[in-house]
């Protein structure tokens, strides 16, 4: 055959088919629609976090500890091209308002930053004025948050007492890009000039100021060269124990890890469209091939080769794929650019995704692989009919040789491991995806033989006549159970899979969501204010109040050896762990735990002899904490010894009142103490409840946390929203590809339906018998498959995710009983035509 | 008391199909009435109408304009679904592809008219009408495991399984080599002769119509002639 006889072959033999192979175009295409969007999808969230977190650490580098930067570090960040440099100091110290006529002004620990240079390069600093804070600070100007000058009765234009010396307040500083609120705020706000804090002799030598060394880079610079950059300042650092040097991407592992649970979610709602897109074309292709063998029997008694047969049908599914993939790729496209806009606040100023040409690419090469590779075994097995079709139209192809098969079967599954592989950016993740997959064919495959081997044996002449008819379909030779069973089951894995992860994901983010969140923390209570301050919460219209006794100490000894011992012996990488032993700590005492503390280790006060402490997991790790350990705290000069008794897992973004350390009642009794509250109040309480209390308490101080909660309720609600819509497309996506599958194959059902109604079976008896039929293999089908989807999700929830999941056996038994049910109406949609015919037409054709 | 009606009626029966652009007349203006317990034979060359004819007849067709008659009632007009139940356990069908369910073996095949005419004890009469065409080993096979003979023997036992009144046969040998065609013929012969049905039967060989009581020749959906 040559070019111009085979390309018009190629058309002749689209000619009846076009619609059945349209729906093979748009099956690859939904699937490459997916990859393309979500590659585009995860550049754009991986960017936009990126910038939250420069946004978070206020630049792309820092660098902090108890010492002013050493010069040679200082060296490698001036010799840095285009860096920008800002240096801030941190200390806690007690401001006063002026003396009134009515004695001494009141006076308040806070929180003093002093800063030198462009502070901050990313995010805003929120001031009123809006004006650049160096102007602001300029000469005696200081700025002060809210609850400092309502904590001291004081107004923009007032004086205020920092180390002695008059400064005057010349804004209000609302909100600042690198601070969050917390709990464990030493206290309110407070802004100088570098030059100001020199002048109050604040940082002397020896007192506790903490450094902190900004870097910007110039605004194209990757993540890499921040790191690059760090590396270099690190290893500038005579003494590395005494500094931290942090890049913008290892901040912020909370937010990180958000995006990376949305992003993998994305993979694997795009992964699985993909594999229920190679399932409808196999699906349609065999159909379409079915429906061909008559044609392949006469090429093949007209003398045509099996290799330009296979040649022929093979560049017609390619050219299909062609087409399918391309039209998916550049609904992908059109997808990437109307997603952001739909999860516009997920994370501020997300960016639209940039022409990507390699996701466009890679799109385009899975949608061909995945039709070449779901093609190639019907094409196989087609291609083994005997000629003598043309004589007996039920001479079935011959089954394939056991090594084709095999070869076949193996080819398979490394095409799914290799895209599974490519889609994942992990080999190991694409193979064990592809095992798991091929496992649940085995299974699904084992199954429909047993399926067929009972309808075989069942002694079906007792049964209802539809019902005998839809067993006796299952078991005849060449019924295609086989291939039809597997590919519900797989519809069904795919469905259920997703629907459960989606379902576990978006319960385990309605739990996050802080419903019932405190919106305001109050510290510096004095034990005896409790009563009275707590009298004000109330007034204030307070729906929930927790209030805990905080005690301050520092380790003294852990398992008998000194904290100085333990800090010296951590190697130069641990600054965590020598930073957690050397700070000075929080403690409270509790008789129970709150809802989002579980303990995870050893039992809570089960030893009635020592006295004992609880301790959170992962800082336990960090320190090397155990079970069975024995603390020395020291508390204010007074050791205490406390036996660990448990470990605790705290779900810290519940934003309620956490600890490391928990001691058991009694074993603090008598140490200084102060207490915090956490409270959430009616909108405009918390403003209500800060001038109350700096009248009656002015030592107390509460920090809003209201804009904070709700824009993290925004961003979760959000998430949620695009994990719905996601997984919810999926599984329509999905469940259409699978309706179209089973209706490409009912089509050929049009002969018994009209033999059916030559010997007096009524049209509502024929449908009957299909339903029965359908229905058996789909809900067999469905199960296997509902339950190899759970094992996925399972899996995937708990390695990817780190999530619990919880078993639904509801889920199953409906997706049992959705699949056969969408199966029955799917098959009978298909017959629809057939089963209106008269019974003449069907037998004309033969 | 007036005379019986014929078993099978046709009355000025028309049947055009559309064929692109043009009409085409496939069965033109025919009538025929055949007798309860006759036997008749259908004759014309390739495209002449006679299975068009036999389908209009069975109801499994609709003609374009006539009557068509059963036992003096008219079909023409009934639902898909009357005609269906009209069917069971009055008319059996042989036709020359055999139309075996698949699906089903061959006693399942043979089983289901019964079943569908609600007769009692159907398996005992599939299993009789089985060891009528000679296979009664053979009831467990699915129609790919039997031979074109085998098949059309099955077809025939499921056409007889309800007793019907109206055997109607398009080209029922058609597919088969001279001896099993021959065998064939000669089970259909003795079955009907047996049972007392009526037959209406397609070919295109005179030999077989020779067995007949008597032949109608169509051409260009006209009866020609009869004999």
């Amino acid at each position: 055959m040559n070019a111009r006889a085979f390309a018009r072959q190629l058309a002749r033999e689209s000619r009846g088919a076009r619609g059945r192979l349209a729906f093979f175009a748009l099956c690859l295409g939904a699937g490459v629609a997916g990859v393309v969007a979500v590659a585009g999808f995860s550049a754009a969230l991986r960017e936009g976090l990126a910038s939250e977190a420069r946004r978070l650490l206020a630049g792309d580098l820092r660098v902090e500890g108890l010492r002013p930067l050493p010069e040679p570090a200082a060296r490698v960040l001036a010799a840095e091209s285009g860096a920008r440099v800002a240096s801030v100091r941190e200390l806690a110290t007690v401001v006063a308002a002026p003396p009134t006529s009515a004695g001494a002004g009141r006076s308040r620990l806070v929180e003093l930053r002093a800063v030198e240079g462009d502070f901050p390069f990313y995010g805003r600093l929120t001031l009123d004025p809006e004006r650049p804070l160096a102007e602001l600070l300029a000469g005696d100007g200081a700025v002060a948050a809210p609850e400092l000058l309502s904590g001291l009765g004081l107004a923009v234009g007032d004086s205020i007492s920092v180390g002695g010396r008059p400064f005057r307040l010349r804004g209000v500083v609302h909100a600042e890009p690198d601070r969050l609120g917390s709990a464990f705020a030493l206290g309110p706000r407070l802004y100088l000039s570098g030059a100001s804090l020199d002048a109050t002799g604040l940082d002397r030598l020896g007192s506790r100021v903490e450094h902190r060394t900004l870097v910007g880079l110039p605004g194209d610079a990757s993540a890499a060269r921040a790191q690059e950059l760090a590396a270099r300042v690190k290893a500038a650092l005579p003494d590395p124990d005494f500094h931290r040097v942090e890049t913008a991407a290892q901040g912020q592992p909370e937010l990180r890890r958000g995006v990376d649970r949305t992003e993998r979610f994305l993979g694997l709602a795009a992964l699985l469209s993909l594999l229920v897109g190679g399932v409808g074309v196999a699906q349609t292709v065999r159909a379409w091939l079915a429906s061909r063998l008559e044609a392949i029997a006469v090429w093949k008694t007209l003398g045509a080769r099996p290799g330009e047969i296979a040649a022929l049908y093979l560049t017609q599914v390619a050219l299909l794929a062609a087409a399918g993939a391309t039209a998916g790729a550049l609904a992908g496209l059109a997808l990437q650019r109307a997603l952001p806009p739909l999860l516009a606040g997920l994370l501020p100023d997300l960016p639209l995704p940039a022409f990507q040409p390699a996701a466009l690419a890679r799109g385009l090469a899975l949608g061909l692989g995945v039709a070449l590779l779901f093609a190639t075994p019907p094409l196989a097995a087609a291609l083994r009919v005997p000629a003598a079709r043309v004589l007996r139209r039920d001479a079935e192809p011959l089954p394939l040789p056991r090594a084709a098969t095999a070869a076949l079967g193996l080819a398979l599954a490394a095409g799914v491991a290799a895209v599974a592989a490519l889609q994942a950016g992990s080999l190991a993740y694409g193979t064990a995806f592809a095992a798991g997959l091929a496992a649940t064919a085995a299974l699904l495959a084992g199954a429909a033989r047993g399926l067929i081997a009972l309808a075989r044996r069942l002694p079906r002449l007792g049964l209802p006549v539809p019902l005998r008819w839809g067993v006796a379909a299952l078991g005849r030779p060449g019924a295609g159970t086989l291939a039809h069973v597997v590919a519900l089951g797989l519809g069904a894995l795919v469905l259920v899979g997703m629907a459960t992860v989606e379902r576990n994901l978006v319960r385990r983010l309605d739990a996050e969501l802080p419903a019932d969140a405190p919106t305001a923390f109050l510290i510096d209570i004095q034990p005896s204010q409790w009563e009275t301050v707590r009298a004000e919460i109330e007034a204030a219209g307070a729906t929930r109040t927790d209030s805990v006794p905080v005690v301050m100490a520092r380790f003294a000894s852990i398992d008998g050896r000194s904290v100085r011992e333990l800090a010296a012996s951590a190697s130069r990488e641990e600054g965590r762990r020598r930073w957690a032993l050397t700070r000075e700590q929080r403690l409270t005492w509790l008789e129970r735990l709150a809802d989002d503390n579980r303990v995870v280790a050893g039992a809570l006060w089960s030893d009635p002899e020592r006295f004992e402490v609880s301790v959170e997991e992962e800082f336990a790790r960090d320190l090397g904490i155990r079970v069975g350990s024995t603390l020395v705290l020291d508390v204010q000069g007074v050791p205490v010894e406390l036996a660990v008794t448990s470990l605790r897992s705290v779900r810290w973004e519940t934003f309620g009142i956490n600890f490391f350390l928990v001691a058991e009642p009694g074993a603090l009794d008598r140490a200084p103490q102060m207490r915090i509250a956490a409270v959430r109040l009616p909108p405009g309480g918390e403003q209500r409840l800060r001038d109350a209390l700096a009248a009656s308490h002015p030592n107390v101080t509460l920090f809003a946390i209201r804009d904070v909660l709700e824009k993290v309720v925004a961003v979760l609600e959000r998430v949620g929203l695009g994990i719905r819509f996601v997984g919810g497309f999926t599984v329509v996506a999905g469940a259409a590809i699978l309706a179209g599958a089973v209706a490409a194959g009912a089509a050929r059902r049009a002969r018994e339906v009209a033999i059916g109604k030559a010997i007096g079976m009524t049209r509502a008896q024929v449908a009957a018998l299909f339903a029965a039929e359908y229905g058996l293999a789909g809900g067999a089908g469905g199960l296997i498959g509902a339950v190899a989807g759970t094992v996925l999700a399972a899996a995937v929830l708990e390695r990817g995710f780190e999530i619990d999941w919880r078993f639904e056996p509801a889920l199953l038994a409906a997706a049992a009983a959705a699949t056969a049910l969408l199966a029955i109406l799917a098959g009978l949609a298909a017959s629809l035509r057939p089963l209106a015919e008269r019974p003449i037409e069907a037998l004309r054709h033969e | 008391m007036s005379p019986p009606p014929p078993r099978l009626e046709l009355r000025q029966v028309t049947k055009r199909l559309r064929s692109g652009e043009r009409e085409l007349v496939v069965v033109d203006r025919v009538d025929l009435a055949v007798a309860a317990g006759e036997f008749l034979a259908v004759l014309g060359p390739s495209g002449s109408g006679k299975s068009t004819l036999l389908g209009l007849a069975a109801g499994l067709d609709r003609p374009s304009e006539g009557r068509v008659l059963l036992d003096g009632r008219e079909i023409q007009d009934l639902s898909e679904r009357e005609l269906a139940v009209m069917r069971r356990g009055r008319l059996g069908f042989v036709f020359q592809s055999f139309q075996l369910l698949a699906n089903l073996t061959a006693l399942e095949n043979v089983l289901l008219p019964i079943e569908l005419a609600g007769r009692a004890r159907p398996l005992e009469a599939a299993r009789g009408m089985l060891a009528a065409v000679g296979l009664a080993e053979r009831g467990h096979h699915y129609p790919a495991q039997l031979s074109g003979g085998e098949q059309q023997r099955v077809a025939l036992a499921r056409a007889f399984a309800a007793e019907p009144e109206l055997l109607l046969a398009d080209e029922p040998t058609g597919n088969l080599d001279g001896a099993t065609g021959a065998l064939v013929l000669e089970l259909l012969v003795r079955l009907r002769a047996e049972r007392g049905a009526t037959l209406v039967l397609v070919t295109h060989d005179p030999e077989v119509a020779a067995r007949a009581d008597r032949r109608i020749h169509l051409r260009d959906g006209r009866i020609e002639s009869q004999s």
